[in-house]
């Protein structure tokens, strides 16, 4: 039983970093309908800042974090603006190809650094010894990653229910003429979206840097693996993604836990997400929390 | 065909017929003939290392896949992110019978073009498999299915005991008429029919593209309504495009394993589909020319960072491996850059360039 709960709660904790790194991505779709599919770069350069800036600059890590957010904050904004401004009002295909051009140019400034081909890990702040209780145990840095992580969402939801700058983006995800009628600009909150979207993913590296260290193929894959979560979320659902997050890291950590090496099967939990995902598509697309738009064909 | 081109002003097209056509003039259909009887020519005129050989082989290969991917993505206008798993799969069905039969039997010796076909028909297959979704989503939503469809394949190859587990696995050399094809031809053999295919290929998707089923992908694509008023059913319409182009990459893909003689999952990552992605893009998504262009330029452009990136290393004292750094780099720069200035791609320029000529010495 204690094998159950030890599954659930590096399930909780996988799933929480997920719902972290989905929650940019739906930020950007939702405010501006382009799939970012260069997300798991930005994620991983929130990552790295956070560690240079930590082990090269010598700043405490908590003040580097805070700090890497708001470099990525700007990164993402100036990405938007030099790359995307221009694309607004052309075919959906030529913006997502451009996402996919802009994950290249990340990729390859990202192998001109030490980080693209060579393993660091942050180093240890936390007490070491995990957490026990009742046979189970939890890391101090899973501990705080989770908490940080949900704080965050929590800061997030607030930021979009009641903020002014929060409410006009939903605005303009709603209803983009009648936004821009009533003297929002649009492409400010594109621009800003994309910069939030680069806060929540910096955020999202810095913990997946510190529970399993950093290793650019590990963090550039959490680009991809928010595919699944957002389309079980609901691509639209800031709300969907984060349960649909935590959903996907407990099925992930289940698959791995009991699927694996029975049947020779093995690496189930990294295939099973794709697997929902296709059936989603076909059954429920709109997901689990998302608008029903989408027309039949 | 127009009287005398070097008469008229113009081709005055007088029926539907006429304008159909795939050669306007006498002129163009002779041009083409020179140009083909060229490439069939040169290799017996001009000696070339198998290095070389093989370089063009590949360029080849990647237009056969990239004819499939601009059918889809060009002329249905569904993203599709799992090209490469496409390939592979073809790939893969010549490499289950190397595991099934041994990598030096008959089937495979010397059935080898029946093979081809029959990869072809696996890649259409999981085409139209991964194109279901089709039925029920837009573009945006197809997008992910195909990149879903990519995971899955590379985890099934990656986890299988019947594949080693991604590993190579080989592909026995093939008999031609004359025998078996040895090393030194090997390279030239598989130019010959990587061109013999493509000239099919060419041919087939040019004539598909004047009928009422290659109409149908291009209706679908401007306006679904729009086509689904006219009578024609866009679900379908989407799962055939993708299995059409999936056909093309079966073919491409057990044309790589012939002509790799062994198979191994590296040559069908995610990257890959990207690749052939950026080929599309480049060349001009939604023109025939563009498929040919586009592997052109992104393999030359591959190659000469490649050289660059070893003259620096010599001259500088660098740490990293600058190919891998800059590879991403120039391969990323030139989507974006081809998407924001040139979005109809090399085809547009190889259009400008010949109505220039064709013109000439007029301006218009």
């Amino acid at each position: 039983m204690s094998y159950f709960f030890q599954l659930v709660i590096s399930g909780v904790v996988v799933g929480s970093i997920y719902a972290l790194s989905a929650l940019g991505f739906v930020l950007i779709y939702k405010s501006s309908r382009v799939l970012n599919i260069a997300h798991g770069q930005i994620i991983a350069a929130g990552a790295f800042i956070t560690y240079g800036l930590t082990v090269w600059a010598n700043l405490p890590i908590y003040l580097s974090f805070v700090l890497s957010m708001i470099l990525t904050f700007f990164l993402a904004m100036s990405v938007e603006r030099i790359f995307l401004r221009r694309l607004i009002g052309e075919p959906i295909i030529s913006v997502i190809m451009v996402t996919i051009g802009l994950m290249s140019i990340l990729d390859g400034l990202i192998y001109l650094t030490p980080f693209g081909t060579e393993n660091f890990s942050f180093p240890p702040f936390l007490p070491v010894t995990p957490i026990a209780f009742f046979g189970v145990s939890i890391s101090w840095t899973q501990l705080v990653g989770v908490i940080v992580t949900f704080t965050l969402i929590a800061g997030f939801s607030w930021f979009f229910k009641k903020s002014t700058v929060g409410i006009s983006m939903r605005a303009v995800s709603d209803d983009q003429l009648a936004s821009m009628s009533i003297g929002i600009s649009v492409p400010r909150v594109f621009g800003l979206a994309w910069a939030m979207a680069g806060l929540s993913a910096a955020a999202a590296g810095g913990i997946i840097g510190n529970i399993t260290g950093l290793n650019f193929d590990t963090l550039h894959a959490f680009g991809i693996v928010v595919f699944p979560v957002v389309i079980l979320g609901g691509l639209d659902s800031i709300l969907g993604a984060v349960v649909a997050g935590i959903i996907m890291g407990l099925i992930q950590q289940f698959a791995s836990g009991y699927l694996d090496g029975n049947w020779g099967l093995n690496g189930t939990g990294e295939v099973l997400p794709y697997i929902i995902l296709l059936i989603i598509l076909l059954f429920k697309p709109h997901g689990l929390f998302g608008i029903h738009e989408i027309e039949r064909v | 065909m127009s009287a005398n081109r070097w008469l008229s002003t113009g081709n005055y097209f007088t029926s539907y017929k006429e304008e159909q056509r795939i050669f306007a003039t006498h002129l163009d259909r002779s041009v083409l003939l020179c140009f083909l009887a060229v490439l069939f020519a040169w290799p017996l005129l001009f000696e070339v290392s198998n290095k070389q050989m093989f370089v063009i082989d590949n360029i080849m290969i990647a237009m056969i896949a990239v004819v499939g991917l601009n059918l889809v993505t060009g002329f249905a206008g569904l993203i599709s992110i799992g090209h490469a798993a496409f390939v592979g799969i073809g790939a893969y069905t010549i490499a289950s019978f190397a595991r099934l039969l041994g990598d030096t039997h008959m089937v495979l010796t010397h059935g080898w073009p029946a093979l081809i076909v029959l990869a072809g028909f696996m890649g259409a297959l999981f085409g139209a498999i991964a194109g279901l979704p089709a039925f029920r989503l837009k573009h945006l939503y197809l997008a992910i299915a195909t990149l879903s469809f990519q995971m899955i394949f590379q985890w099934t190859i990656n986890f299988m005991d019947f594949f080693d587990q991604g590993q190579t696995i080989s592909v026995g050399r093939v008999f031609w008429v004359t025998g078996r094809v040895g090393r030194s031809d090997h390279y030239l053999f598989w130019y010959y029919v990587i061109l013999v295919i493509i000239v099919l290929v060419g041919f087939g998707v040019r004539n598909l593209l004047r009928t009422k089923y290659g109409r149908c992908l291009v209706a679908v694509r401007d306006n679904d309504r729009a086509a689904d008023a006219m009578g024609m059913h866009p679900g379908l319409t989407k799962v055939y495009a993708f299995a059409l182009a999936g056909f093309l990459a079966g073919v491409a893909g057990a044309l790589h394993a012939y002509l790799y003689r062994g198979v191994g999952i590296e040559s069908f990552t995610l990257h890959h589909s990207i690749n052939y992605l950026a080929m599309a893009i480049v060349g001009g998504l939604g023109t025939l020319s563009g498929s040919f262009w586009g592997p052109l330029a992104i393999k030359v452009l591959d190659m000469q960072v490649e050289r660059l990136s070893e003259w620096t290393g010599g001259h500088l004292a660098v740490a990293t491996n600058l190919a891998t750094a800059l590879k991403p780099l120039s391969f990323g720069l030139i989507i974006v850059l081809f998407l924001m200035f040139e979005p109809r791609g090399i085809a547009n320029w190889w259009r400008i360039v010949r109505s220039y000529v064709k013109l000439w010495p007029f301006r218009y």
